[in-house]
C-alpha cells in the first residue's frame, strides 16, 4: 500500500495531489472500475482517455464524493476521501471545480446568477465585489455581453464557457473537466481546448484532471496522459509516449480504428 | 407438471417479495428525504427569498383553480343537497349541511388533490429535469446541500400554502353555497346563515386545516422525492411526474380517511 503523503507521479515527476488506489464500482452486475490505480500530479493537466463505458465520467465523480467507491480509497491531497463524513467531504469540494459534460446551469438562473452561485453561497463578499468578480471571469471566458442571458439562449460552446467560468469563480485548486469539448464542432472544440490550456497557464498552481475521448486534443493540451480500459489503467506517460507507443490498444484508439483489440 | 406448477409459483413469490422490497425501499428512501428536508428547515442558510418564490408559485398561482373549483363545489352541492333535503321538507340544513361537508372533507380534499395536479407535478417535473441533466449533482459539486437548497423551500411552501388555500377554499365554497341557495333556490338568508353558524363550529375548520397541513407535507415530500431520484431521462422525467400526482393524489384520499377515524 503506498504512503498517500509522499506520492511522486512517475510521469511527470511532481507530486501527487489525486491519488487513487484499487477502486472498485459496480452498477447492479455491471463492473466499471475493477481496482482503479490513478496518480494525478498537482498543477499539471491529467488527461484520462478511454471508450465510452470504460467509468472515466465514474471515475471523476469519485473524486468529489458524488459516487462512492464499493471498495478501495481515494486520497485528495493525502486525506482519503472515502472515509470523511458529509461535512467533511463537503469542505473538501470547496477546492473543486468541475466543468460538466452539458455544463449543467441552472436553467432558472441568468449567467450571471450561476457564475455568482459558487461566491454566493461560501463567501462573504458585498455584491459589489461579486458582480466585478462575475465580470472579469465572464470577460475570461469571452462572454462579457452575455451575462443577462439564460441558458437555454445560449449555444452549447457557450454554455459550457459559462460552466468553465462557474467552476473557476471560487480559484479552485483541482478543476475537473468532463468531456469538455463533446458536442462542439472542431472550431468550438479548438477554442475550448485552448482555454483549457490558458486557464492552466493563468493558475500554475491549478491541478486538472481532464475526461476525454477527443485523442487530438488530449495530445494537445496533457501533460499526462492516462487510458483506461475495462475500469483498469492500461497505460500512462506524456503525449510523446502515446504518440509513439506501438501497443495495439494504443494504436486503436488514437488511429479510431475498428480493428484491434477493443470490440464494438 | 407439478415441477412446473412449483417453479411458477416460487417465479411469482419471489416477484412479489422482491416488489414488496422495492416498495419498502421507495418508502424508506422517501421518508429519509422528508425528515432531511423538515430538519434543514431549521438549519442555516434560511433561504427565505426560495420559500417565498416557492410559496408564489404553489400558493398564489394555484389561487384561480382554487377559486372556480370552489365556488363551483359549494354551488353544485348546495343544488343537488337542496333537492334531497326538499323531499323531507328539510331545506334549512342546506346551510349547515355544505358548511361541515366542506370545512372538513371537501375543502382539504379537494384542496389537496387540485394543488398536487398544478403544483406537485410542476415540482416533481422541476427537480427530475435538473436531476438528468446534472443540476444536483453540480449543486453537490459545489458544497451546496441539495436537500437544503431544492427540498427546503419546497417543503416549507407546500406547508404554508396548503392549509392558506384550503381556508380560501372552504370560504368561497360556502359564499358560492350561498349565492346558490339564497339567490337561485329562493332561501332565506337567516334560514341559510343559522344552520350553518350552528353547525359549522371551530374544530371542523381547525380539522380540515390540519388535514391540508398533513397532504401539504405529503405532496412536499412525495413530489421531492420522485423528482429527486428521476433516473432515464426525459422519459423518466414523464414518470417521476406523473407517479407523484398518483401517489400523493392516493396519499391523500387515504390518510384523509385516517384522519377522519381518528379525529372524529
Amino acid at each position: 500500500m503506498t504512503d498517500p503523503h509522499h506520492v511522486v507521479d512517475p510521469v511527470t515527476g511532481e507530486e501527487a495531489a489525486i491519488v487513487y488506489e484499487g477502486v472498485y464500482k459496480a452498477f447492479g452486475d455491471f463492473e466499471v472500475l475493477r481496482g482503479l490505480d490513478l496518480v494525478v500530479p498537482r498543477g499539471r493537466i491529467t488527461c484520462v482517455i478511454g471508450r465510452s463505458g470504460t467509468g472515466k465520467s465514474v471515475t471523476i465523480k469519485h473524486i468529489m464524493g458524488l459516487l462512492r467507491p464499493d471498495k478501495g480509497r481515494i486520497f485528495v491531497s493525502g486525506r482519503d476521501i472515502t472515509a470523511m463524513s458529509d461535512r467533511e467531504r463537503r469542505k473538501v469540494r470547496l477546492k473543486f471545480g468541475m466543468v460538466f459534460q452539458n455544463a449543467a446551469l441552472f436553467d432558472s438562473l441568468t449567467v450571471f446568477d450561476n457564475v455568482a452561485f459558487p461566491l454566493r453561497e461560501h463567501s462573504k463578499l458585498s455584491k459589489a465585489e461579486i458582480a466585478d468578480r462575475v465580470q472579469h471571469m465572464l470577460a475570461q471566458v469571452g462572454l462579457s455581453g452575455a451575462s443577462s442571458k439564460f441558458p437555454s439562449e445560449l449555444s452549447g460552446g457557450m454554455r459550457k464557457r459559462v460552466g468553465l467560468a462557474r467552476a473557476l469563480i471560487g480559484n479552485p485548486e483541482f478543476l475537473l473537466y468532463d468531456e469538455p469539448t463533446t458536442g462542439l464542432d472542431p472550431i468550438l472544440a479548438a477554442a475550448m481546448d485552448a482555454l483549457i490550456a490558458d486557464t492552466q497557464a493563468a493558475n500554475p498552481e491549478l491541478t486538472s484532471l481532464v475526461i476525454s475521448h477527443d485523442m487530438k486534443a488530449v495530445l494537445g493540451i496533457a501533460d499526462k496522459i492516462v487510458m483506461l480500459y475495462e475500469g483498469r489503467v492500461v497505460h500512462e506517460g506524456t503525449p510523446d509516449y502515446f504518440r509513439n507507443s506501438d501497443d495495439a490498444l494504443v494504436r486503436q484508439f488514437l488511429e479510431g480504428s475498428l480493428d484491434g483489440p477493443m470490440k464494438v | 407438471m407439478v415441477v412446473r406448477m412449483v417453479e411458477a409459483v416460487g417465479r411469482t413469490s419471489i416477484g412479489a417479495w422482491q416488489r414488496f422490497l422495492g416498495a419498502l425501499e421507495e418508502l424508506g428512501r422517501a421518508t429519509v428525504i422528508g425528515l432531511r428536508g423538515l430538519a434543514n428547515l431549521f438549519l442555516p442558510p434560511v433561504r427565505l427569498r426560495l420559500i417565498i418564490e416557492q410559496t408564489e408559485f404553489i400558493g398564489v398561482s394555484s389561487l384561480p383553480i382554487i377559486l372556480l373549483t370552489s365556488a363551483f363545489t359549494g354551488a353544485v352541492f348546495t343544488l343537488q343537497s337542496y333537492r334531497a333535503f326538499a323531499i323531507f321538507g328539510a331545506e334549512a340544513m342546506v346551510g349547515g349541511t355544505v358548511g361541515v361537508a366542506l370545512t372538513r372533507e371537501l375543502g382539504p380534499t379537494l384542496t389537496g388533490l387540485l394543488v398536487a395536479g398544478r403544483a406537485g407535478s410542476a415540482m416533481a417535473a422541476e427537480l427530475g429535469s435538473m436531476r438528468v441533466s446534472e443540476q444536483i449533482d453540480a449543486l453537490e459539486a459545489m458544497a451546496v446541500d441539495p436537500v437544503n437548497y431544492l427540498v427546503k423551500p419546497r417543503l416549507a411552501a407546500s406547508i404554508l400554502s396548503m392549509p392558506i388555500l384550503t381556508a380560501i377554499f372552504d370560504a368561497v365554497g360556502v359564499a358560492g353555497s350561498y349565492l346558490v341557495g339564497v339567490y337561485l333556490l329562493g332561501m332565506s338568508k337567516p334560514e341559510f346563515l343559522v344552520r350553518l353558524g350552528d353547525w359549522v363550529d371551530w374544530d371542523d375548520i381547525w380539522t380540515g386545516l390540519f388535514k391540508a397541513t398533513v397532504f401539504g407535507l405529503l405532496m412536499g415530500v412525495i413530489s421531492c422525492y420522485k423528482g429527486y431520484y428521476t433516473t432515464g431521462g426525459a422519459a423518466g422525467v414523464g414518470r417521476a411526474t406523473t407517479s407523484a400526482v398518483v401517489v400523493t393524489s392516493v396519499s391523500v384520499l387515504v390518510t384523509n380517511f385516517f384522519i377522519a377515524w381518528l379525529l372524529p
